[in-house]
């Protein structure tokens, strides 16, 4: 061949045009266990490197797509694994609730708390109980580790629980060893003491020891005797009318609960409570 | 025309050879991705004579056919028409002229799937007319652009011509 020739079309070509049309028509026309061999022969020697190109390059790109889907995966499996200390939690919380449940036998109602996904009064929150499974106006409600709150209102399918931490609250009280009786109430009505319990009413000549347990005394007949409501952490400082204010650090924080039980009737426990609570406040 | 010329451009078809293998998987549906193997034998098909255009277009088809057995010699044929017929052509139309080029280019890829489609007797009726006036028309079409990009790239390097002496 030559670079820049004029002649086209000569008697040559048109043999090898016509030459390469009947191998054409004669490859279409070979039977099949002729072809194979041959297809196989190209594919092994001339087409070989090319193939494997094509290959490569089909493999990288599906692990390109695979790199994308397991990345895709790990960032749903990290999604789901930031729940998971919380569904832990709850899980733990669900089987010592199961087991209060136990101990208590009869005269509770098991709820779920129904938690709003807007701003409300953190210092009540609607159950999924109400006066269709017999719950009443002033019913006590507990969690494993002790008090809650008490039923502030009754609708037909939920209710209305006022949280320890409601101003309103009151709680006839005692030290476990029943050394001590007072009033529970709300530390205070704003700021960080709003999430702290005090212990009126205690008679100036008695002391109470830091850590000791002040569980409900059951007087007045609202709250049954023997729930946990805290442990004293430390002594009030308005100490006037010779009487003594203790600091109470709660048993349950409400914003932590997720279930609970609503004391609805006579329980195992008969009129206190304390051992089925005591059980609970020593596992984990 | 310097000695070197004549290298670059095979470097060139080289190189289409290599993005045919490589590349085209990579352009979406295999249908309309655009024919690097088949743009090669025309690009080297409008500059050789109508001869050596057929037996390219015939080893090329045959080695296609090596990849398609079911339809063994359908490429061989469509490639060796496509050859000589765009050999013939660019000696009718003679320019170099890039429209022409990739009207060529068009005409070749919509021609030799025709042909394909026709010998291997695979589709028939409503497959076969959607087969070469969707798939077939934008596969010629992005040919085309392929074919023209690369002459608008490197058409320097492929201004040589091959023909019998």
């Amino acid at each position: 061949m030559t670079i820049e020739a004029e002649r086209y079309g000569s008697r040559a070509d048109t043999f090898v045009f016509l030459g390469c049309l009947a191998l054409s028509i004669t490859a279409m026309s070979v039977p099949d266990s002729w072809r194979r061999p041959f297809s196989q022969a190209l594919r092994q020697t001339v087409l070989a490197p090319f193939l494997t190109l094509q290959e490569e390059t089909e493999t990288l790109k599906s692990s390109k797509a695979h790199v994308e889907a397991v990345t895709s995966q790990r960032d749903s499996a990290m999604l789901a694994a930031t729940f998971l200390p919380e569904l832990r939690s709850e899980n733990a919380r669900l089987r010592t609730l199961l087991g209060l449940g136990a101990r208590l036998q009869t005269g509770y109602v098991p709820a779920e708390v129904l938690h709003e996904s807007v701003p409300t009064d953190p210092l009540t929150f609607l159950v999924s109980a109400g006066k269709r499974d017999g719950v009443k106006a002033l019913d006590a409600v507990v969690s494993p580790e002790g008090l809650v709150g008490v039923v502030s209102a009754v609708d037909e399918k939920t209710s209305v629980v006022a949280t320890w931490a409601h101003p309103e609250f009151r709680a006839a009280a005692m030290a476990a060893d029943g050394s001590v009786y007072g009033i529970v109430a709300p530390h205070g009505s704003e700021g960080p003491g709003i999430w702290m319990l005090e212990l009126q009413g205690v008679p100036y000549r008695s002391v109470v020891p830091e850590s000791t347990l002040i569980v409900s005394s059951g007087l007045g007949g609202v709250i049954p005797r023997g729930i946990p409501l805290g442990t004293v952490v430390g002594q009030g400082v308005d100490n006037e009318h010779w009487e003594r204010t203790y600091l109470i650090r709660p048993a349950v924080h409400p914003a932590s609960v997720t279930h609970v039980m609503i004391i609805t009737g006579a329980t195992a426990g008969g009129g206190n409570l304390r051992d089925l609570f005591q059980a609970e406040a020593k596992s984990p | 025309m310097r000695r070197t010329d004549k290298y670059r451009f095979w470097f060139v078809l080289a190189g289409l050879v290599l993005l045919h293998f490589s590349v085209r998987t990579k352009l979406g549906d295999e249908r309309v991705a655009p024919d690097f193997l088949l743009l090669a034998v025309l690009m080297y098909t409008i500059r050789a004579a109508p001869g050596p255009s057929s037996a390219a277009g015939f080893l090329v088809g045959i080695i296609r056919d090596a990849m398609s057995p079911a339809s063994f010699g359908a490429n061989a044929l469509a490639h060796t028409l496509v050859g000589y017929l765009s050999s013939w052509a660019k000696a009718v139309f003679f320019a170099e002229n890039l429209f022409v080029n990739g009207c060529i280019f068009f005409g070749g890829t919509w021609i030799r799937n025709l042909i394909v489609a026709l010998a291997s007797g695979e589709l028939k009726g409503a497959p076969l007319a959607w087969q070469l006036l969707g798939w077939s028309t934008l596969q010629s079409l992005f040919t085309a652009l392929a074919g023209v990009l690369v002459l608008l790239v490197l058409g320097r390097w492929l201004s040589v011509r091959f023909t019998d002496a």
